[in-house]
């Protein structure tokens, strides 16, 4: 232990040093090297000048750079390439793996779930964050509440879903019934349900789960943006004789637009990511499965290098869009 | 609250340092000279790092058992373990940062990491040595030979630790209580399952619940079932792929499953309850008062998730899970067992391997219980328990061994189309439609 927390201290210490060592140094080196005061002449100068300003920023950007390139951009590529071979990654096969999985009856159930992933848990997670944020604002015991609602958002997505399972924890009728939901539908005179093997439905029982997670996040962002929202607009709307409605729809909404955007694509690129829940409730088991799941199935239980290149590119594929609207909203912002 | 934590962390990990009990050289029952050639070697500075799939306790007990070893050779033995070991050892492998030794659950995934040439075939001394020191031991040289890159056959790995899966777990007090009879056939074991229903009560209790593997028990079913029905020979057929998943034969396998896991009057919470029950919890129906159901069928591993306290042998007890005696097939068993294979050798490793094949790392392993050995040279009176005993016998007794078919076959099916397909049957699709879709999957691996 003792060992492992020195070993761990020499490293972060190293890595430090070795940077600030990296920069000083080349920075220092280029002073020194591509210095003008030797130079004669005005002209000479300046371009000499110039030509030092120019390399400076490439020294600081240079390393981020390179570990870019290594970790994101190479990765990708080596996706791209890796999609268009066999099982062993030996054998060119050409787009096989793509029309095998658009032909793949669990492919298109996963493209679906994620589709039916990708509507409802951002709506609802934005949806409700708005609500509650702007309803506990002037409660007395409004934080309280809220602080009820962001505590999920500290559990991690495998302790959720274990939690969750206990809610729709199934045993046959007769026997005691662990899991609060059927415990209520007994008793109310029902039979118990195996709610997560319920076909179509039970998506939407494991997106409860992230909504759960994700409106804590949601509302303390929107709750911020709310208390943003001047004062004197909303004096001016009461004065006029606006009602809780117009002013909350008409007033605070169209003012803080800009951050929901930001809170819903968020939550939406998270959800393009969703592996966590699906894994540890279902593992896709009774028509759950989702993209990210399916190409861990491929990948890592088939072993099918190619096809699981293949899927990981059309997710990629399918969170671009998002990305690229992220992107362009955030610089729309900064002008 | 900071000093409870610690205490009981401190409780823990005492507990956990008595669990494994580990001899000191020289005492008594145990083949001490197994260990005379390594005293020979002098191996310090080595290091040879293993993976496998063995958490606590049984890291303790391997560890136990490689520490004469390192005592012997001065080599420094570094065993890692793993919960989701299949899938790191197929990135650690394929990226190139092989441990020494990789220790398979599932000798198809060996297989296929074998293909590529990502393991070292063993010496040909290995070889003989399971050859001579197992029972069958031309089955276990066979588990552990796969094809290299060129379609080669070479030995690549030897069986360490062994499970027995054809068993059935019942309580003798309920069964006593009611007047049933330990069965000696399929028949009878049908007919007492219907007696059960009869009086009134539940015969079966099946799980298949196992989060990311969710669907593996039924996989044994069926491959019990199979045996039950087929020859040897079709069951080696149906693994390798020589014959269709849908099979009539695989099929009629299946629907012989179904008649135990598809019956609401035969499990415990009925036929819907198969699929989501988790394995673990499925046995407690048989400590429930009254029982909620009366038989289990799981492998020889099920007790480590028993009620604490639970006393095989008197709370709790097992039958072999018999064969039809109208199909006259003998007695067969299936088993599995993880498979000790060597990614990446030096002479440190080379010499573990050969020490894992003597009696001497058996026996350390069954003093601790939860182990079974087809080696012969052990001394059985070392088994913690009569019931391990017991199980060697049922092993060293049948007519037939068969590896779990799953873990043979390749790892797309075996874990994967094959779990899937089972929960759906128990969901409701039919035999045929779920051995349809298996099979494509499989001509579409």
């Amino acid at each position: 232990m003792a060992q492992q927390i020195i070993t761990a201290v020499i490293a972060i210490a190293l890595a430090i040093g070795l940077s600030a060592l990296f920069f000083l140094g080349s920075n220092y080196l280029l002073d020194r090297f591509l210095s003008s005061d030797s130079l004669s002449g005005d002209a000479a100068r300046m371009k000499r000048d110039n030509l030092r300003e120019s390399i400076r920023p490439w020294i600081f950007v240079g390393p981020a750079v390179v570990l870019l390139l290594v970790y994101l951009v190479y990765p990708v590529f080596a996706s791209l390439w890796y999609s268009l071979l066999d099982r062993n990654a030996n054998e060119f096969v050409g787009l096989a793996n793509y029309a095998w999985a658009f032909q793949n009856p669990n492919f298109l159930v996963a493209v679906r779930n994620n589709v039916l992933w990708l509507i409802f848990v951002p709506t609802l997670a934005t949806g409700f964050g708005l609500l509650i944020a702007y309803m506990t604002d002037r409660l007395w015991w409004g934080k309280l509440a809220r602080t009820l609602v962001f505590l999920p958002m500290a559990i991690s997505f495998v302790g959720a879903s274990v939690i969750w399972k206990f809610i729709y924890d199934y045993r046959g009728s007769g026997e005691e019934q662990i899991g609060l939901l059927n415990a209520l539908v007994v008793a109310l005179g029902g039979e118990p349900v195996t709610w997560i093997a319920v076909p179509f439905w039970n998506n939407f029982l494991l997106m409860v789960i992230l909504v759960w997670i994700q409106t804590g996040f949601a509302m303390v962002i929107l709750g911020a943006a709310i208390r943003g929202v001047p004062e004197d607009t909303l004096e001016a709307a009461i004065i006029e004789g606006a009602n809780q409605f117009s002013i909350f729809f008409k007033i605070v909404i169209p003012q803080i637009f800009g951050t929901v955007v930001v809170v819903w694509t968020t939550i939406t690129i998270l959800v393009l990511k969703i592996f966590d829940i699906v894994f540890a409730m279902t593992n896709g088991q009774w028509d759950t499965n989702v993209l990210a799941n399916f190409m861990y199935d491929q990948l890592f239980r088939a072993g099918d290098i190619g096809k699981g290149s293949a899927i990981a590119i059309v997710i990629m594929i399918a969170v671009t869009p998002v990305m690229l609207y992220n992107i362009r909203r955030a610089r729309a912002d900064e002008q | 609250m900071k000093k409870t934590l610690v205490v009981a962390m401190t409780a823990a990990f005492a507990a956990g340092v008595a669990a494994e009990e580990n001899p000191t050289r020289g005492a008594a029952g145990f083949h001490w000279d197994s260990l005379d050639k390594f005293d020979d070697m002098d191996l310090s500075g080595q290091t040879v790092t293993v993976a496998g799939p063995w958490l606590a306790p049984e890291n303790a007990i391997f560890n136990a058992i490689v520490s004469h070893f390192e005592a012997a050779t001065g080599a420094d033995v570094q065993y890692s373990g793993s919960d989701s070991f299949e899938q790191q050892i197929r990135i650690d492998l394929q990226a190139g940062s092989p441990p020494n030794l990789a220790i398979f659950p599932q000798p198809g995934l060996a297989a296929d990491m074998a293909s590529q040439n990502l393991l070292v075939p063993l010496s040909s001394d290995l070889r003989s040595d399971v050859l001579n020191n197992y029972a069958a031991g031309q089955s276990w040289v066979d588990l552990g030979t796969y094809a290299d890159a060129s379609g080669k056959d070479n030995f690549y790995g030897v069986f360490f630790r062994v499970d027995l899966k054809s068993l059935v777990w019942y309580s003798p007090d309920n069964f006593a209580d009611y007047g049933y009879e330990v069965p000696e056939t399929m028949e009878e074991l049908i007919a007492l399952s219907d007696k059960m229903v009869a009086d009134g009560q539940t015969p079966w209790c099946i799980g298949l619940g196992s989060g990311a593997a969710t669907g593996w028990p039924a996989t044994d079913w069926v491959e019990d079932m199979m045996l039950r029905l087929n020859t040897p020979a079709v069951y080696d057929q149906w693994v390798s792929h020589e014959i269709p998943f849908n099979d009539p034969r695989v099929v009629e396998a299946i629907e012989l499953f179904g008649q135990f896991a598809k019956n609401d009057d035969y499990v415990q919470g009925g036929a819907q309850a198969v699929g989501t029950t988790d394995f673990r919890e499925s046995p407690n129906g048989l400590f429930d008062i009254p029982p909620g159901c009366f038989m289990h069928r799981q492998a020889s591993f099920i007790p480590a998730f028993f009620p604490e306290g639970t006393v095989v042998g008197e709370d709790v007890d097992f039958f072999y899970l018999p064969a039809f005696e109208s199909k006259n097939l003998g007695n067969p068993v299936l088993g599995a067992g993880t498979v000790v294979t060597m990614p990446k050798e030096n002479p440190a490793a080379r010499a573990l391997m050969e020490y894992l094949t003597t009696p001497l790392a058996h026996e350390i392993w069954m003093i601790n219980g939860g182990f079974l050995t087809p080696h012969t040279g052990v001394n059985n009176d070392l088994f913690a328990n009569d019931t391990l005993r017991r199980q060697a016998e049922i092993l060293q007794n049948a007519d037939t061994f068969r590896f779990d078919g799953s873990d043979l076959m390749p790892g797309g099916i075996g874990a994967g189309a094959f779990w899937t397909g089972m929960v759906d049957y128990v969901s409701g699709d039919s035999a045929e439609d779920v051995a349809d879709s298996i099979e494509q999957a499989w001509e579409n691996l």
